[in-house]
């Protein structure tokens, strides 16, 4: 026989007028190679069908899954329970708006974040369909996937001192987003725009240098780097501009 | 812009993107209070060099001390580093909560993340402000009974200041060395693989300094 | 209740959905996409194999192009596709590569000179030319001639994806998350729309557009054993079916894939078996060589798939709390390959099953993969019943995969079709007008919040949402698998029907309240088991073996009679679906022939009738 686990979960369901937020704790029992996915899924189908949480690809790859799990944004889908213990706390992410219990809306929060940041290549050519493809060397090529592989799964904005504190905080997700296009030769942003877009303290200046967002990212996406290249650049951008005038 | 072809008013395009830029101001802040602080952590580390040479001998520290004096180094010196370290706090208290909401959330929010470079932002900004208070106290006293010397500074440890300067000084020493680590990782000189090697540098930076500032509290106390 | 309105209304936000949004917004018009999740959480994010594109620019595409890379996918079809749609997508698939590149996707590049590369644990040297430096490369995916796979390191439909959210985000096309359409709204001849729940809050809301596409992806999660994500459920095909004039085009053709681990059924690689990887039973000993003396464990897909399923009916599969599943040992292969060449089924491992691939043994078994099954449409794009309803992707079926799908087509298929179909949106929305009837939408909208109130009241019943579907998914998992004969797939259908009654005395437990799950999950059960209905039932009618629908007791391909494509109407108030063919071509390009793999005999058609229908290419 397995562990007996026992769950503590953050209830909370808004549309609900008799429901107020509390902690409600589950018993099961563990099975072989079991994730937080089997898991949240068996409470669901088996104890409450009323639990709200989000699952999706189940495989680490979409990021619907993050929440705080004993203390740490993490995805659920790649939190194995034999690496916790007999108790596992699962709180929702903190600074997304609460759907239910475990589910928060990190969906809103990103679509504003790709408005704010105008995150898609800005270039004046056109497509021609009759022509061989613009050359690309393959390590920027790399480079470029490398900062894509970001998820949106939420983890590093709720681990974030700083966005806890400032609600308008760009966060570590939307500053390697224009890391991304900054490498990108196809995008033909100047350092002056991408100022004009994070060069202040909801960008990249209100980084208070926590790095918890690099040390819970799932994908480990080196976000401390990305940061460091953005202050120096828009650092150096000021000062630029500074001296031109 | 596109998005105010934006449908209806089902999607929250926030009031956030708006608000009108700050031009180059947080910018300038940000480089004043990065240079403020690696200032102020040079002061330190020669400010310990000349009070630990009272450990091999008290002429020594009144040697450098008159040295400052008469350049008047310590004239000018001394109310520039109080005004730096004011400029320093004004600019990073920006970024400190100082009303109880903020407070209990950062609180509860490094409960919750069992992180130690959260915890670390935690001490920067509590011991930021003992070294305020303390080191401003600190900074009046010495300059003005001006020269510095050996004796002098004997005598305040012994005189009862001795707790005073048992809590200034981890306070100081703390501050510096995770401030100097955390402009190592926020302007990438520290780099994601690095971290640890960094980590461990600023660890022993702390240790040591430590262990020069208590010895020179320890030689003061026992200076007659 | 909320009503907005749009030019075209997309449901689901995937690459094929916001593919065809984009074409419409470029023209001009006012599009909403609706998803169920985050648009980039859509399932195309965890394709990461690649797209096939006969761009030929890398050293082993050298002499690809757009009529080699159709014959791979008719073949691969087993001839069951249409072959004018499979030369659409084979022509324009390389141009929608360098869009997708202009667009912003970092596609990997040539990198000149000489590199190795492995091929069945064996290793091969190529040399890259210079002067096609920085041109978009590709890597070799699913047998196919060439090297034609364009790729984004390990994911593809992550980048792909990023991409093209980004497009819509730049053309301001609304793509708004959490929204599940429930219903069409339609006359019996004209689609206006979809009523809609929003996830958030679970209030009903009404979409009304010129034009509606429905690109919701496969409905592998109407088996238990699935590698699709969670959202992959038939939702799309529900609502269109449920409209009892649009049919589901070949319902029985489903792929499904030796090994998915136990029990997250997340894919490994069939290179682990390439590689000298084995298959073990609950007594840790080899059985493959006992049913495939001569292949053992690299017998093909399908063949694996079945051995399997068959070993365990024997007794011999590992029992577990999820259902039995048998043993792949890699062990053998050593740290050094294991932690090189299959890197990526190492953190599978690791991260989801918390097994050592080195030292221990790992869970496997058959699961679901894709459906070429979809809701039918012509080239065009526009579905079959009614006008201003389209469909693209893998929701769909245009038909481009016929019976069976290659690797890489899928993820292609998204963007190529989105493209082509939403250029014929576009002309739609420029040539036609609608007329939204006031009585058919409140009467859809009132229809739907009974729905939901029978269900939170219990009048209709109490039976459990969770427990009629386990029970699907198992019926279907017993008789609709890999391997398909009369007897067990008549006692599937018996057992679903049985399904389909208790399907309509579903009460919910909870209260269910705002966004709850239990809804939405018996808002679809029944017409999820009425697609169940119509695999099983399609599947029993078909006395062939045709690409990924195998008989046992019917083994030859069957071109005499079943060269031809299923549609599977439900007519409102039946209780069995309605079956009827059509061509599965208008014409040939190419005759059927021997697919030079899978082997299996072949029943040949009238020569004269093949004859009769084959064109040669203009071009």
């Amino acid at each position: 026989m397995g562990r007996l686990l026992q769950f503590e979960i953050f209830r909370y369901n808004p549309e609900d007028k008799d429901s107020a937020p509390h902690m409600q704790t589950f018993v099961m029992e563990e099975t072989t190679n079991m994730t937080l996915f089997i898991a949240l899924n068996r409470l669901r189908e088996e104890q409450d069908p009323g639990l709200i949480f989000d699952f999706c690809c189940r495989a680490g790859i979409c990021g619907a899954c993050a929440m705080v799990i004993n203390g740490r944004p993490g995805l659920a889908c790649q939190t194995k329970t034999k690496d916790l213990p007999e108790i596992i706390t699962l709180l929702p992410l903190p600074v997304f708006k609460l759907i239910g219990d475990l589910s928060v809306d990190t969906g809103i929060w990103f679509r504003e974040m790709y408005q704010k940041t105008e995150s898609w290549i800005h270039t004046t050519k056109e497509f021609d369909s009759a022509k061989e493809e613009e050359r690309m060397d393959n390590a920027v090529a790399e480079e470029i996937y490398e900062l894509e592989r970001c998820v949106e799964c939420g983890c590093c904005i709720a681990a974030c001192g700083t966005a806890r504190l400032r609600e308008d905080f760009m966060g570590a997700a939307a500053l390697n987003r224009i890391a991304r296009f900054v490498i990108d030769p196809r995008d033909q942003r100047t350092d002056n725009q991408y100022f004009d877009i994070i060069g202040n303290d909801y960008g990249i200046f209100g980084c208070m240098g926590l790095l918890a967002c690099e040390d819970v990212c799932p994908k480990k996406l080196p976000l401390q780097n990305q940061l460091g290249f953005l202050r120096r650049k828009m650092g150096i951008t000021a000062i630029k501009q500074f001296i031109r005038k | 812009m596109h998005w105010l072809r934006n449908f209806g008013g089902s999607m929250s395009v926030d009031a956030t993107m708006h608000v009108v830029r700050p031009g180059r101001r947080d910018a300038y802040l940000d480089w004043l209070q990065m240079l403020t602080g690696a200032g102020l952590v040079l002061f330190m580390w020669c400010h310990m060099l000349l009070v630990s040479s009272v450990v091999i001998s008290p002429r020594i520290m009144d040697a450098i001390a008159e040295f400052f004096e008469v350049t008047y180094m310590a004239q000018v010196g001394g109310p520039v580093i109080f005004f730096t370290m004011i400029i320093h706090f004004i600019l990073a208290a920006r970024k400190i909560p100082f009303r109880a909401e903020g407070q209990k959330t950062i609180w509860a929010h490094a409960k919750m993340m069992h992180h130690a470079d959260t915890w670390l932002w935690v001490v920067q900004a509590v011991t930021a402000m003992i070294v305020l208070i303390m080191g401003s106290i600190h900074i009046f006293v010495v300059l003005s009974d001006l020269p510095i010397t050996a004796a002098k500074s004997a005598a305040r440890v012994q005189e009862g200041w001795g707790w005073f300067y048992l809590i200034l000084l981890p306070s100081i020493e703390l501050h510096v060395s995770v401030g100097f680590y955390r402009i190592g990782v926020k302007w990438g000189f520290i780099k994601t693989a690095d971290r640890p090697k960094a980590k461990k540098v600023e660890n022993i930076m702390f240790a040591v300094f430590m262990a020069i500032g208590l010895v020179t509290l320890l030689r003061f106390a026992f200076l007659g | 209740m909320q009503t907005y309105y749009s030019d075209l209304l997309v449901i689901g936000a995937g690459l094929a959905g916001e593919r065809v949004a984009v074409e419409s917004a470029l023209a001009g018009f006012n599009v909403i996409c609706l998803s169920i999740v985050p648009a980039r959480r859509s399932h195309s994010s965890a394709a990461q194999g690649g797209m096939q594109a006969a761009l030929g620019n890398c050293a082993m595409g050298e002499g690809d192009n757009v009529d080699v890379h159709f014959m791979d996918t008719v073949k691969g079809s087993d001839w069951g596709c249409d072959q004018e749609v499979a030369r659409l997508f084979a022509d324009a698939a390389p141009i929608e590569m360098r869009r997708l590149a202009h667009w912003g996707v970092p596609w990997n590049r040539v990198v000149p000179g000489t590199s190795t590369y492995f091929k069945g644990g064996e290793k091969f040297e190529k040399f890259e030319k210079p002067e096609k430096e920085g041109l978009i490369t590709a890597r070799s995916f699913g047998g196919t001639a060439k090297w034609r796979t364009c790729y984004t390191s390990d994911g593809t439909g992550h980048a792909v994806m990023c991409t093209m959210d980004n497009k819509c985000a730049e053309l301001g096309i609304n793509v708004l998350d959490r929204k599940e359409a429930i219903s069409l709204i339609h006359d019996g001849e004209q689609c206006m729309g979809a009523i809609v729940r929003c996830l958030r809050t679970g209030k009903l809301e009404t979409y009304l557009a010129k034009a509606t596409a429905i690109c919701t992806g496969g409905f592998g999660r109407l088996y238990k054993a699935t590698t699709n994500a969670v959202i992959c459920d038939g939702g799309g095909h529900v609502i269109a079916q449920d409209t009892g004039v649009v049919p589901i085009g070949n319902p029985e053709a489903i792929q499904f894939h030796p090994t998915g681990i136990v029990p997250t059924d997340i894919l490994v690689t069939e290179g682990c078996r390439g590689d000298g990887g084995t298959l073990l039973d609950v007594n840790e000993e080899r059985f493959m060589h006992i049913y495939e003396p001569e292949k053992a464990e690299l017998a093909s897909r399908d063949v694996v798939s079945r051995r399997m399923t068959e070993h365990m009916r024997a007794g011999k599969g590992v029992a577990s709390a999820y259902g039995e599943h048998l043993w792949l040992d890699i062990r053998h292969l050593g740290d050094k390959h294991i932690s090189t060449k299959l890197r990526e089924v190492d953190e599978i491992c690791q991260n989801f099953l918390g097994v050592d691939a080195r030292t221990q043994l790992i869970p496997v078994r058959p699961t679901q993969h894709y459906t070429m099954a979809g809701v039918r449409t012509d080239k065009n794009g526009a579905a079959y019943g009614l006008k201003g309803l389209f469909s693209a992707g893998e929701a769909a079926c245009w038909d481009m995969h016929g019976f069976n799908r290659l690797g890489g087509n899928s993820l292609a298929e998204t963007v190529v079709a989105g493209g082509i179909i939403g250029v014929k949106i576009v002309e739609f929305l420029k040539g036609n007008e609608t007329s939204f009837k006031t009585g058919d939408i409140n009467s859809e909208a009132k229809r739907q919040q009974e729905r939901i109130d029978n269900l939170i009241s219990g009048r209709l019943g109490k039976e459990n949402v969770y427990k009629v579907r386990a029970e699907m998914q198992e019926a279907l998992m017993q008789g609709c698998f890999v391997f398909r004969n009369e007897q067990d797939l008549s006692t599937c259908v018996e057992v679903l029907q049985g399904l389909l009654e208790r399907s309509a005395r579903i009460g919910l437990v909870s209260k269910g309240l705002g966004a709850n799950h239990e809804v939405a999950a018996a808002l679809k059960i029944q017409g999820q088991v009425r697609l169940a209905m119509c695999i099983a039932q399609a599947a029993l009618v078909r006395r062939e073996s045709r690409g990924s629908h195998n008989r046992e007791d019917f083994p030859a391909r069957d071109d005499q009679n079943w060269l031809n494509r299923t549609l599977a109407y439900w007519p409102e108030g039946q209780t069995m679906p309605e079956l009827k063919y059509e061509e599965a071509t208008p014409h040939f390009e190419i005759p059927p022939g021997e697919r030079g793999y899978g082997g299996g005999k072949i029943i040949h058609a009238d020569p004269q009738e093949i004859e009769a229908k084959t064109i040669t290419k203009s071009k």
